[in-house]
């Protein structure tokens, strides 16, 4: 591990920390204007979580380790992740860092330790979550997987930091095939970060709650970490299909301009695309959850495609 | 399910031709009076002593024998129970009498029977459903029991009133009460075992109205198996409050009994005034009230629909109603002083007249308010994904329709209301909506569009007199 590496992991992740909250503000502001109402500030997330670190934090007494692990954890995974998806600039790849099975296992975790503790308080509405979070999660990991393979297929790498120096490296996307891949992956953005039409995350009501309902028990500190955690997936979402599609401006190499060239650039396209996941909200109605899916097999039909493409050209 | 099943299968049904209309002349050739005389009298040979009302009712008192066997010829004969309720020491007499009120399509007339109960009595649930809520509420009011009842549970009162609180009785003062701690038994939902089978309780108060309301579903994974749902625990003591009192002290309280319906209860109130004190109100002050009552009711509809579509996420398509309402609102203030039109209702009138100027900007505020309406709901037609959530949900059963006397929104309502002096709660259904009615049909926009045609018409026949 090189210096450059070192300087990338902390200025990587303390700009995804800084930046994820906005996105959440930002996409609660487009519904908002969507629905004729003037909405949050937009720093409105960053108070939330200051309110949140102050309070208390409640366990149910039925609740076990996991419950107060979960929060760490979760936020660890993910901040791990964050190293997988460059947005300040690209460093060296360094051990496994970028591969997108490994990616792909992070959030699994990260998933699975969210169902967990749905079910661990012991509340009615959080093992309801819990069981609809891993029978969609059932459906929607071959649709990641089989996205993520067309992606390598067409970079032909396994690995992001060098999918994403090929994409950084041409003015315009470099193959058509990857246009087609960005819808499958804008369709994992709203599925994995819980939005309209998968899960309402302005609900009230707890019986169509998804994640809502998994993390009805937190409270305090550590509800805050758990939000946050999810802001950081949202953003790094974002990053992937940011940087395939449309990577103009991402440094491959580290220098000062670079840095902050990329992180504006960044700002710019990733504050388009949460006004673009707004509007998409704002488009539909939630989805019965059996017609869940037919949504997720839009992914899966894009990315075959993608493959099939590929293979006869 | 099988305790469902056993009541199903033990209930008298009326014959279903009976009930619609078709089969039924309109004007039948017999007066009521007439028909009901005849019934008796072929039921138990006897002659009634019919009185009646000054709002087109007949009251038929009955010895318990006749009341008995009357009931399940009454079902046969397609009369529907509309209501049910008990006084205390009516009329002098001791213990409690049980008013049995009844239409029947072709006939104007409300049959009201009367019948004479002590502590305890029997119930006719079985032959009428829908009298299974009026029971059970006699029975929390009053103390009476109704010794054969499918459903003994309480209804307006939560298990942690003590035993024996009875807050109807004339013997009854309101004031504090001692809560019991462990209630004996807790309220007894419907219990649904199974592997795999779990019940999750939603409650005790529902979000949406902020109203007693638990819920109880019964699930196997995602499909629900059965749903149970509790209302009404809350008591607050306004019969008492009202007791004694003149009835113009008791307007207030009508008024202040939901912020929602501040009208509807209030005109219920002081029509029923009016008819027992033979009051004649100015024609002009009736139609100020159906001008405020339809606002009433036509901020209500924005507010469901708005409801109804928060409920399947879909927030941006609830907006243009929820605008609407609040616009309706601020011409409730113009109109009366108030967003909901407190404090203009009286007996004999309405307190303060509105003028023909103050009409005439709401004839003009109509004039915009139907055309944003009818956007918005093109819009929710338009919307593919709303139409899958709301298309096969919420159907309603024929079958249920008729044995609870369910009601569906009817443009008519308020002209029962009106003609009937009856509250708005215990009007039957036309049974030309008799139907299987999908949740986007409940909707209602026809009904609601017609209605607010025929509303701008009557207004600007009223705004300048």
């Amino acid at each position: 591990m090189n210096a450059s590496f070192l300087l990338f992991s902390l200025l990587n992740t303390s700009f995804v920390l800084l930046v994820s909250p906005f996105f959440m503000s930002l996409i609660k502001k487009v519904k908002a204007y969507a629905q004729g109402r003037k909405g949050p500030r937009l720093l409105q997330s960053y108070f939330d979580l200051r309110k949140l670190m102050q309070k208390e934090v409640v366990y149910s007494p039925n609740s076990s380790w996991i419950m107060r692990i979960t929060p760490y954890l979760n936020l660890a995974v993910l901040l791990l992740a964050t190293l997988f998806v460059p947005i300040v600039f690209i460093p060296e790849a360094s051990g496994g860092v970028g591969n997108i099975i490994v990616f792909l296992y992070l959030l699994a975790i990260e998933r699975f330790f969210t169902a967990l503790c749905g079910l661990d308080a012991g509340s009615t509405f959080g093992g309801m979550g819990s069981s609809r979070l891993m029978s969609l999660s059932a459906v929607v990991e071959p649709t990641m997987i089989i996205a993520f393979a067309a992606l390598a297929y067409v970079l032909k790498t396994v690995n992001f930091h060098e999918m994403f120096a090929i994409t950084a490296g041409s003015t315009i996307p470099e193959s058509p095939t990857l246009t087609l891949i960005s819808i499958s992956l804008f369709i994992i953005i709203i599925v994995e970060t819980g939005r309209l039409p998968v899960d309402n995350p302005a609900t009230h009501l707890e019986l169509t709650m998804i994640n809502e309902a998994m993390i009805l028990e937190q409270s305090g500190k550590n509800l805050a970490l758990i939000e946050l955690a999810h802001a950081v997936k949202q953003t790094i979402l974002m990053a992937v299909l940011i940087n395939i599609l449309a990577p103009w401006g991402l440094a491959t190499e580290l220098t000062f301009t670079g840095l902050v060239v990329s992180c504006l650039y960044f700002l710019v396209k990733a504050s388009l695309l949460a006004g673009l996941i707004g509007l998409f909200e704002s488009s539909l109605a939630k989805m019965r959850l059996f017609r869940l899916p037919g949504f997720y097999m839009m992914a899966f039909f894009f990315s075959a495609l993608t493959i099939l493409m590929e293979v006869f050209t | 399910m099988n305790s469902n099943q056993n009541i199903k299968s033990s209930l008298t049904l009326a014959d279903p031709k009976l009930i619609d209309d078709c089969q039924l002349p309109m004007n039948p050739a017999i007066p009521a009076t007439q028909y009901i005389t005849n019934l008796l009298n072929d039921v138990s040979g006897k002659q009634p002593l019919i009185g009646k009302g000054k709002n087109n009712e007949l009251y038929i008192p009955l010895g318990e024998e006749e009341f008995l066997k009357i009931m399940p010829v009454l079902s046969q004969k397609g009369f529907v129970l509309i209501s049910l309720f008990c006084v205390q020491s009516f009329e002098g007499s001791s213990g409690f009498t049980l008013f049995y009120f009844f239409r029947r399509s072709g006939f104007t007339e409300v049959f009201a029977f009367i019948r004479h109960a002590k502590a305890k009595t029997t119930s006719i649930a079985t032959i009428f459903p829908s009298a299974c809520w009026y029971e059970r509420e006699i029975r929390d009011g009053f103390g009476v029991e109704f010794t054969d009842a499918f459903d003994k549970r309480r209804l307006f009162l939560h298990e942690a009133y003590p035993e024996g609180f009875h807050p109807l009785l004339k013997s009854f003062k309101n004031g504090k009460i001692q809560a019991v701690e462990n209630p004996r038994e807790a309220y007894p939902f419907k219990q649904v075992d199974g592997e795999g089978v779990y019940q999750i309780p939603v409650g005790p108060v529902h979000a949406g109205i902020i109203e007693p309301g638990h819920f109880r579903f019964s699930v196997i994974g995602e499909p629900i198996f059965n749903l149970e749902i509790r209302l009404f625990y809350k008591h607050r003591g306004i019969e008492k409050l009202a007791e004694g009192k003149t009835p113009s002290a008791c307007v207030p309280i009508a008024e202040a009994i939901s912020g929602d319906e501040t009208v509807a209860n209030t005109v219920a109130f002081c029509t029923a005034v009016e008819k027992i004190a033979g009051i004649e109100i100015p024609a002009r002050a009736n139609h100020l009230r159906t001008i405020l009552l339809e606002m009433e009711r036509i901020y209500s509809h924005m507010g469901d629909l708005s409801g109804m579509i928060t409920d399947i996420g879909f927030p941006r398509m609830t907006t243009p109603f929820l605008i609407l309402r609040e616009n309706i609102f601020r011409q409730n203030e113009l109109l009366t002083g108030s967003r909901f039109m407190k404090d203009n209702i009286d007996i004999g009138g309405i307190k303060k007249d509105i003028s023909g100027e103050t009409l005439s900007k709401l004839s003009l505020y109509l004039e915009t308010f139907a055309p944003k309406f009818e956007s918005a709901v093109a819009d929710v037609r338009a919307s593919s994904s709303l139409i899958d959530r709301f298309s096969t949900t919420g159907v309603l059963k024929r079958d249920s329709l008729l044995h609870l006397i369910l009601q569906v929104p009817l443009p008519e309502r308020l002209e029962l209301l009106m003609i009937s002096g009856l509250t708005t709660h215990t009007e039957s259904i036309e049974p030309s909506l008799r139907k299987e009615r999908s949740g986007l049909q409940e909707m209602s926009f026809p009904a609601l569009k017609l209605r607010l045609q025929k509303f701008r018409t009557q207004l600007s026949l009223y705004e300048n007199s």
